[in-house]
């Protein structure tokens, strides 16, 4: 039996559930509001001790990590693949989920955070909502809170703005008209993309649009009109996933 | 089905951990070493194969593979020799775990300290104007930023301290494990073993503070059972100081 826990089906969550919706793997979903701070329950924590999601729970076993909980699926549950088989296609997965590791995931939250978060954290007032911070286990996510909370600084914001910049000219030339970013099939590699990229047409519509980059728009409608990727894009409670955000994962720190 | 690598010496971290994973699986490879020191791989003849700039690059029937932990799961998976994976999918997602705490987190802030450490003296007589046009040739904005930082000593000092945070935190998660279990990942030798001993092990003698036979006995019974592979000997007899600068 395989237990989902997640939050709104954006970014990491959503990768995760478009994996196991395009897997047609049977799941239980355990929603778990990250803006009102449920995953620093104890029966949360106990799963993950950085409160991080998405976490995938099977027979007791716990995995964590997006990249990582796709790559288990793929071998674990053999049915319909989401890698191709040739070990080059492969790598060229594993480089596209690095890129979306390493920079990419932040850099769009962030920019996402700067868009629709302080609304989200409006509720709380700043004691209420510096306790709650405290609770969290993991310094390293408690120093993102906290940044995220006080506001995402110009200098970070434009930094983000450059490293997607830098991702979407990678995307665009990568991508052959009609095709997929690994191979020549749809993959992993394109569902970890897809999961951040979504937001980029409403937050960066100078960067991301039919003119500036046509394959990355069609790509992009291609993987959202997908019925698994509309079925785990119904899996939240907001009517659209990707006007919400949370604070994602840490910044690179060294280079 | 010609093999190259394009590396740095000394043989460590990224260069070191695709080097070795070549040796363990048994791979016949042609050694293209890169002179870091003369900026080699920002050279247009080394562009040429990866435009990034980054080392290592392996070159396997022309085609070029680039980003370590990728590579080192393309060596596995197109090779034959023993298996550097567990078989099973749980294992599997435990060794890529480690793997992905080794480079990237524990990776980066010894990288972090290192470059502070070594970097002024690395740049050598060149001149600030010369220097800052050797890290204008650095493709990747996030590396130019580190290299700038660590050339200047602009390296924040809460920074440093966090990375030092972070590597004694390692420290103890990795002596656990190693209480639990032969190898970093389980009961099994595997890439993981292979990035801990790149990333990690030098720091015995660098940061004896952090690696010692009282606070991490079984990390040095580790590094000793690593020392005796004939895969590391070999990268042992392999390795060697960069060549001066012509």
């Amino acid at each position: 039996m395989l237990e989902l826990y997640h939050w709104e089906p954006n970014g990491a969550s959503a990768r995760v559930l478009i994996s196991l919706e395009e897997k047609q793997l049977p799941y239980t979903s355990r929603y778990v509001d990250v803006l009102a701070f449920e995953q620093l329950r104890a029966e949360f924590l106990a799963l993950s001790e950085t409160g991080e999601l998405p976490v995938l729970v099977r027979e007791g076993a716990v995995f964590t990590e997006a990249s990582l909980i796709c790559e288990y699926l793929e071998e674990a549950f053999p049915g319909i693949e989401l890698m191709p088989r040739d070990p080059r296609g492969r790598w060229q997965v594993r480089v596209w989920q690095k890129l979306v590791d390493e920079g990419f995931a932040a850099s769009v939250s962030e920019l996402a955070w700067h868009a629709h978060g302080a609304r989200a954290l409006a509720a709380y007032g700043a004691d209420e909502l510096a306790a709650r911070i405290e609770r969290i286990p993991s310094k390293e996510r408690r120093d993102v809170w906290k940044t995220a909370a006080a506001g995402i600084g110009a200098e970070q914001l434009a930094r983000a703005r450059s490293r997607i910049e830098s991702a979407v000219a990678r995307i665009e030339t990568d991508l052959a008209p009609g095709g997929w970013l690994a191979g020549s099939s749809y993959s992993l590699a394109d569902i970890a993309v897809f999961s951040y990229f979504n937001y980029l047409p409403a937050l960066c519509a100078d960067l991301v649009s039919t003119g500036r980059t046509p394959h990355a728009v069609a790509w992009l409608r291609a993987v959202a009109s997908r019925p698994a990727v509309r079925a785990a894009l119904a899996r939240g409670r907001a009517r659209d996933p990707f006007a919400l955000a949370a604070p994602g994962p840490e910044q690179i720190r060294w280079g | 089905m010609a093999v190259e690598l394009y590396y740095f010496q000394p043989l460590g971290t990224n260069s070191g951990r695709v080097f070795l994973t070549l040796l363990e699986k048994g791979v016949a490879f042609t050694e293209r070493e890169l002179k870091g020191a003369e900026f080699e791989h920002l050279k247009p003849e080394y562009l040429a194969v990866n435009p990034r700039g980054q080392i290592p690059a392996l070159v396997h029937d022309g085609r070029v593979f680039t980003e370590g932990t990728a590579i080192c799961e393309y060596i596995d998976e197109a090779f034959e020799g023993p298996a550097l994976r567990p078989l099973d999918p749980a294992e599997r997602f435990s060794m890529r775990r480690w793997c992905r705490f080794i480079d990237s987190d524990v990776g980066r802030c010894l990288m972090m300290i290192h470059w502070n450490r070594i970097v002024p003296a690395f740049v050598g007589a060149r001149s600030r104007g010369e220097v800052e046009a050797i890290i204008a040739r650095v493709p990747d904005a996030d590396r130019r930023r580190a290299w700038r930082s660590a050339y200047l000593r602009e390296t924040p000092p809460e920074e440093l301290a966090e990375s030092q945070r972070r590597i004694a935190a390692a420290s103890r998660r990795i002596e656990s494990a190693l209480s639990r279990s032969p190898w970093i990942a389980g009961s099994r030798y595997s890439l993981a073993d292979i990035d801990l001993l790149n990333f990690y092990a030098f720091i015995a003698r660098w940061s004896p503070e952090v690696v010692n036979a009282s606070a991490t006995p079984r990390t040095l019974d580790w590094i000793g059972r690593m020392e005796e592979r004939p895969a590391v000997r070999e990268m042992r007899a392999r390795t060697r100081m960069p060549r001066p600068q012509s």
